[in-house]
């Protein structure tokens, strides 16, 4: 990357990718003694070439390594590619089934909230509490992933045309389990991190971003709706079973970390609404239409967009008549709200000690960003 | 005085947590339960197996091959673990269910060219006390309201 | 005094020259340790060396069991049955054979020092402290406080030096915040230890914590109790005042590029400089070795009961960690400057009132 010149009496530090907290990215800071002047982000290094691997596997394989692009999150990437060759294949998908995705989509939704939490308070240095609580807490809903799919991280359970198996016995129980489980820990986490003083004195006020600059710079997810602008792919395009359920989208006026942070707070609250009401009346059917593992899809040019944890994600395709697609354009949450992070050091000010607490209050995800 | 109590509460939820059950499962001396539907190791069943070849075909990582045994004169899967990702299609696209899930996750190699299983050694599933001598007891977890518990299901 | 009869005693079994044989050398050797008893074993064992390294060894060993229950994990678990008690003594010995890494850019007689001075010159402040009314290792007379603060007016000076050594931009962020957080932190420490001194009447340690013996010195400056505990959180760089050494922000502050024992001996340093601040926050306000005297020995009763509020206090700030996070660094000059200088001064009016007055 080139880097542009550095400025006279001022340090440029690499926030980089040999660092306990910056994950798989270099980030350069222009530093005046605590000040920074300057945010230049250098993505890339998790790059595998996803859009291009697509190419050359069928739709069916296709799935595993869009499933791979978030690791926290994964039902809800690979939402998006399989909505899309729905649209394009013209396949009808059971109503169990359907609602049997927006399970495990918010399921996902939870676990890269909680994911998101936990790297929120260990980058104020709360490191020992909360981080590992999180963790802990993910592990019940692996467990239920392990239960109904068979993998904890990447299960590829949706194909296009239903999902790959049924719940098992029991299931609707163990989730209404868990989510009273859940409820009961998310009073603990207000409690002791979203109300604890000085937590509150690293969030609030940090990292303004008005609602008009966010509109500009093309925020998206809990970062745009932390702004006061509600935007939320599931109510604008309403895809599975969302149409038919009873949440709501949640926004947040004071534009700081903090607020970002409450979104994603009461987010998962949202979620764990959804999960009671899928376990409580679930319509019974089929779950799968005809499985055809090396289906064909009809020429053209087709979109679809899904509300992932971090943002909207988009995947437009292309087809040509051929087992294969032709193209696959992924559009990624993470790109566009690192924009966003770059431009924050011109609207505030900011000093060093911020930037873990900014970059993680806007929830990246290298790997897909970097697809 | 309210200011006080904010930053006392904190600290009131914090130290109970010490007393609390740790959640760490000593591995290898304990092992958990994995569910039925779990995807370990693969097991193939011989006399099922009708050669198709769809397995092969509908592997995404082109980790199926179908190769000749003694003694038959059809072609048998053999899975490279090298590059399966145990996505699962070559269980579920099997018309005859002649490969399944078992789990075993322990099969960490010296030699790479050891990971490659034909389908005789596919054929046969060590025990879970022969791969794990250390081992002492089998774990579940369980849920309550309040936390996660682990407790053992057997001893061994 | 007690160092004089060290020196006698050998000098003197050597001045026998005529009577000197190898067959003396037990008898010389059961002589000079009968002679100097009590000090070798302040020297050695409490409250020197091996207090000192005790102490490291064993909170370094709390703290991770302790941190490790609150975050719902074990700790050390294998080495050395269930607790995990030979971890500690497993990981020194593996920092001990590591390769100390000195870059070629880097001024390296500062760089290879600076840790060893930080862990040895807070431990001469530590001899200042009183664990009974003659138990004093290092003994000045009503000098001790000042000397305590003295010496532990060095102990800013060597991370900033170690952080300008190691020409790496991460360590010189840490060095010159250590400079922030000491200048804004020390002084109100300095006011409140001048606060307990006029109450107790004199600047001697001992004396001081004998004037606790009706009351701590706690209830009458609760202001100066508060600001002293935030004190040793401040002077000992534990969360949530590590700021110079904030490993989100800064790999590791000024300590990043040491390797090997050096980087041990920051370790050890910091548990270091956390005992010598909580044993002379609980000598100025808690009462020091005051307490009911056990069984008829007042000595070790003395020790006995300094020793017991320390580990609660220890226990206390290990449990702090966990609760709140870091503050920043302007937040932290803010509280120095706009928050703890005007108290402790306040403190010092009020304890300078009330002494005119008579009342305590």
């Amino acid at each position: 990357m080139r880097e542009p010149m550095i400025e006279p009496d001022v340090m440029r530090i690499s926030w980089g990718p040999q660092h306990p907290m910056s994950g798989q990215t270099r980030v350069l800071l222009d530093v005046d003694g605590e000040k920074v002047h300057r945010i230049i982000a250098d993505l890339g290094f998790t790059h595998r070439g996803i859009e291009k691997i697509l190419e050359n596997r069928s739709f069916f394989s296709g799935i595993i390594p869009v499933d791979r692009m978030a690791m926290v999150d994964t039902a809800n990437m690979s939402i998006g590619y399989v909505t899309a060759i729905e649209k394009a294949a013209g396949l009808e998908v059971p109503e169990r089934a359907k609602w049997i995705r927006t399970l495990v989509c918010e399921m996902s939704r939870i676990n890269s909230h909680l994911y998101a939490f936990g790297l929120q308070a260990e980058s104020t240095g709360y490191f020992p509490a909360v981080f590992l609580w999180t963790t802990v807490d993910r592990e019940v809903l692996l467990d239920l992933f392990e239960e109904l799919t068979g993998a904890r991280w990447s299960f590829n359970h949706f194909f296009p045309g239903g999902v790959h198996h049924d719940l098992p016995d029991g299931f609707a129980d163990k989730v209404l389990k868990a989510v009273k489980y859940l409820r009961g820990r998310f009073k603990d986490y207000w409690d002791a991190m979203v109300e604890n003083p000085l937590f509150e004195n690293r969030c609030d006020g940090v990292a303004i971003l008005k609602p008009k600059d966010a509109l500009k710079l093309g925020a998206t997810g809990p970062v745009l709706r932390g702004s006061g602008i509600d935007i939320d792919m599931r109510r604008e395009e309403p895809y599975d079973a969302y149409g038919d359920l009873e949440w709501e989208v949640i926004t947040e006026d004071a534009c700081d970390v903090m607020a970002r942070t409450k979104v994603r707070y009461h987010e998962i609250g949202q979620a764990l609404n959804i999960m009671e009401q899928i376990a409580q009346s679930i319509p019974d059917g089929p779950v799968k239409g005809r499985v055809n593992a090396f289906m064909r899809v009809p020429e053209g040019e087709y979109i679809s967009r899904v509300e992932a944890g971090r943002g909207e994600l988009g995947f437009h395709l292309f087809t040509n008549g051929t087992g294969n697609p032709y193209r696959v354009k992924i559009n990624s949450p993470t790109l566009r709200n690192m924009y966003v992070f770059e431009r924050l050091a011109e609207l505030n000010e900011v000093f060093v000690a911020d930037i873990p607490v900014i970059i993680n209050s806007i929830d990246p995800w290298y790997l897909d960003s970097d697809r | 005085m309210s200011w006080l109590r904010k930053m006392l509460k904190p600290l009131m939820i914090v130290a109970p947590y010490v007393l609390r059950n740790s959640q760490t499962v000593a591995y290898p001396t304990e092992r958990l339960m994995f569910f039925e539907r779990f995807r370990g190791r693969h097991v193939f069943h011989l006399d099922k197996c009708i050669s198709c070849g769809i397995c092969a075909r509908v592997c995404p990582d082109a980790s199926i091959e179908m190769v000749e045994i003694e003694g038959k004169d059809k072609k048998y899967p053999q899975i490279d673990y090298n590059t399966c990702c145990l996505c699962g299609y070559c269980v579920n696209q099997c018309p005859r269910q002649a490969l399944e899930f078992t789990d075993i996750v322990e099969f960490a190699t010296a030699d790479r060219s050891e990971l490659v299983y034909s389908p005789e050694r596919l054929m046969e599933v060590p025990d879970i006390e022969d791969i794990l001598p250390m081992m002492k007891r089998r774990t579940e977890a369980y849920l309550t309201d309040k936390e996660m518990k682990y407790r053992k299901v057997k001893d061994v | 005094m007690n160092s004089n009869s060290l020196i006698s005693g050998t000098l003197a079994n050597l001045v026998q020259a005529d009577q000197f044989s190898l067959m003396n050398i037990p008898s010389m050797v059961i002589e000079f340790l009968a002679l100097n008893s009590k000090p070798l074993l302040q020297v050695l064992l409490l409250p020197g060396l091996g207090f000192i390294l005790g102490f490291a060894i064993f909170a370094v060993w709390f703290e991770r069991k302790f941190l490790a229950r609150a975050m719902l994990r074990v700790g050390p678990y294998y080495c050395g049955g269930r607790a995990g008690v030979l971890q500690v003594f497993a990981d020194f010995l593996k920092l001990f054979m590591k390769e100390i890494i000195i870059p070629t850019a880097i001024d390296w007689p500062f760089f290879v020092a600076m840790p060893v001075f930080l862990s040895t010159i807070p431990s001469l402040a530590l001899l200042l402290i009183p664990f009974a009314s003659n138990w004093v290792l290092w003994d000045v007379g009503s000098l001790s406080l000042p000397m305590f603060f003295a010496i532990m007016g060095i102990a800013p000076l060597i991370p900033i030096f170690s952080g300008w050594a190691s020409n790496n931009k991460y360590s010189f962020i840490g060095a010159w915040r250590v400079a922030y957080m000491y200048i804004s932190g020390e002084i109100p420490l300095v006011i409140c230890a001048a606060g307990v001194a006029i109450m107790a009447g004199s600047m001697d340690l001992v004396k001081i914590v004998e004037a606790q013996q009706n009351m701590w010195f706690a209830v009458p400056q609760f202001i100066g109790f508060i600001l002293f505990f935030l004190g040793i959180f401040i002077e000992s760089e534990r969360t949530p005042f590590d700021i110079p050494v904030a490993e989100v922000e800064l790999v590791f502050g000024w300590r990043t590029e040491y390797s090997g024992i050096l980087f041990g001996f920051t370790m050890m340093a910091e548990y270091v400089l956390f005992q010598a601040w909580t044993l002379m926050f609980i000598t100025l306000y808690l009462g020091g070795f005051n307490g009911p005297v056990l069984m008829g020995m007042p000595t070790a009763s003395h020790i006995f009961w300094l020793l017991a509020k320390f580990f609660v206090l220890v226990v206390f700030i290990i449990l702090l960690r966990c609760v709140f996070p870091r503050l920043r660094m302007d937040q932290m000059i803010k509280l120095g400057w706009k928050y703890m200088t005007p108290l402790a001064l306040l403190n010092l009016f009020f304890v300078i009132v009330m002494k005119i007055l008579g009342v305590v």
